[in-house]
């Protein structure tokens, strides 16, 4: 599979710290194992590389994967605590279950806490948006420290 | 004189042991008691021997009051200076200072209908213009610069259903909500967006944003669950989730005002929660929302703030507001993300010091962590 960065990805993935080479491993792996959700068009995965939880947000393209976006964050994901009926137009490739609105747990610094998310209750995976992961999450991991410290 | 040189320093060591305590209720953690929010505001001006009106009309000294007050009473490592009508002379609201309340709306600006389509949201760069940005910005960048342990921003949108309502006055927009949701609905969306443009300026300006929300015309006393359910709780996520897009958050105070026996409910699975979240929730019917209940609703999803109620503390009765908020701790202390002690709203700018005084005893005497 060949892998597209625009210029604008490339920016972005730079200003968070991640390496095209991560993206790509997360890619490999979503496509390997279908891990991944999907709204038909858009896909979005991730893989915990080191201490970090990495997503890509890519489409396939023929021999292609076309990468959107991809961001990370500290917290380790854990448990859903809640899930809303509302469908997002999401689907988790693995299991064809439809992905929901929701909120998962994650774990830092020995606090746990919950976030938004997209979740799947029948597998007990969920995904944290670029939205809240590289801002908000990326704050809190911060203030985690900064309090902890 | 400078603001700065009316006050003593700040005692690091007390603001240090309040930081501990104040993580502690929010991220976990060793702290010795549960901290105490009574919501203040101007009556740290009150209580420095300036008066209400100096709190909003002086964001300086409203602020430096705020910090040496909280020291007073052993409460908030931070200041929490904000004002009600936030973003609203955005939108054409004239506020007018008054010397015993916060400043209030002079006028409306939608009388019909289509006036609604006339309003037009400002963005990041135009908001930083306004009354509100420059009034908060005053406060927070000479809180930085003069004590910065207690530096906080925070971007207030305390109730986007009643500021949304407030741009066309109570009675028409009510009647909008049972003749034309559509329209009351957009303009709640006007003024929220308008607020999303306020939370990015502020987080663009301090690198993040406390947002202080939540629903406070939508309660069960005024509107019934279906329409609460329309213009407070799904604009709630909206708004949340337009911000944290935006770059403001992690943390987010939900401040649920008034009576929401028959409304909370609605909250629950709508509400956004980032691992820095409270809840607090004000009355339930006539009385205090019961600590149990708040636990069991958001306590598993963020830390909760129950309260003592808001009328108490007018009243010269100390051991009353002792009691109460006894029995609210020991039915809430054990929350599994955390407990905060408030009161139903703000503490009145008038309360005798030995009310407030009288909610602090009760968390040492019934929230010290490894009692119970």
């Amino acid at each position: 599979m060949e892998y597209v960065f625009s210029d604008a990805v490339k920016e972005v993935l730079g200003k968070r710290g991640l390496k095209e080479d991560d993206i790509k491993a997360v890619i490999d792996y979503a496509e390997g194992s279908n891990d991944k959700i999907t709204d038909g068009a858009k896909n979005i995965a991730k893989k915990e590389i080191g201490d970090l939880t990495v997503y890509a947000v890519y489409a396939v393209d023929g021999g292609n994967a076309v990468v959107e976006s991809g961001y990370a964050h500290k917290m380790k994901v854990l448990d859903i605590v809640l899930d809303s009926s509302d469908a997002e137009g999401w689907t988790y490739a693995k299991n064809g279950a439809q992905v929901r609105k929701g909120h998962a747990n994650l774990t830092y610094m020995g606090a746990t806490r919950s976030g938004p998310a997209l979740v799947e209750p029948t597998s007990g995976e969920a995904w944290f948006e670029e939205y809240l992961a590289a801002s908000a999450l990326a704050a809190a991991e911060g203030l985690f420290e900064a309090k902890r410290a | 004189m400078d603001t700065a040189e009316l006050f003593p320093p700040i005692d690091l060591d007390w603001q240090n042991k309040s930081r501990k305590r104040y993580a502690a209720a929010v991220l976990g953690g060793d702290a010795d008691r549960i901290p105490v929010d009574p919501m203040m505001l101007s009556h740290s001006t009150v209580a420095c021997g300036h008066t209400i009106r100096d709190f909003y009309e002086k964001p300086k000294l409203g602020a430096h009051c705020l910090a040496y007050i909280q020291q007073l009473y052993d409460l908030l490592p931070v200041t929490k200076y904000y004002f009600a009508h936030p973003w609203m002379p955005e939108l054409g609201i004239r506020l007018k200072f008054m010397d015993y309340t916060p400043p209030v709306p002079e006028n409306v600006v939608v009388v019909e209908p289509e006036d609604v389509d006339l309003l037009e949201v400002p963005d990041s760069e135009e908001i930083k213009k306004g009354f509100t940005f420059t009034r908060l910005t005053e406060a927070y960048d000479y809180i930085r610069e003069k004590l910065p342990q207690m530096f906080v921003p925070i971007s207030p949108c305390p109730e986007p259903e009643g500021s949304g309502a407030g741009l066309a006055g109570l009675e028409q927009f009510l009647m909008w909500t049972i003749t034309d949701m559509d329209l009351a609905l957009k303009l709640v969306r006007k003024y929220t967006d308008t607020a999303v443009s306020g939370a990015e300026a502020l987080a663009k300006r301090y690198g993040m944003a406390l947002l202080t929300t939540g629903s406070v015309l939508a309660n069960s006393d005024i509107m019934p669950p279906e329409t609460i359910d329309k213009v407070a709780a799904d604009n709630l996520e909206y708004l949340v989730k337009s911000a944290f897009t935006r770059g403001a958050g992690p943390q987010v105070f939900y401040h649920f005002c008034g009576n929401h026996e028959n409304d909370y409910h609605l909250f629950i699975n709508k509400i956004i929660y980032s691992p820095l979240t409270i809840v607090h929730m004000g009355y339930k019917g006539r009385e205090v929302f019961p600590a149990g209940e708040l636990k069991e609703a958001f306590g598993d999803k963020a830390t909760i703030m129950p309260s003592v109620d808001t009328k108490r503390f007018i009243v010269p009765n100390p051991r009353a507001i002792y009691d109460e908020a006894a029995r609210q701790i020991q039915d809430g202390r054990d929350s599994p993300k955390g407990f905060i002690l408030g009161t139903t709203c703000e503490v009145p700018p008038f309360s005798p010091p030995g009310n407030l005084l009288a909610l602090v005893r009760a968390a040492k005497d019934h929230g010290t962590y490894g009692t119970w």
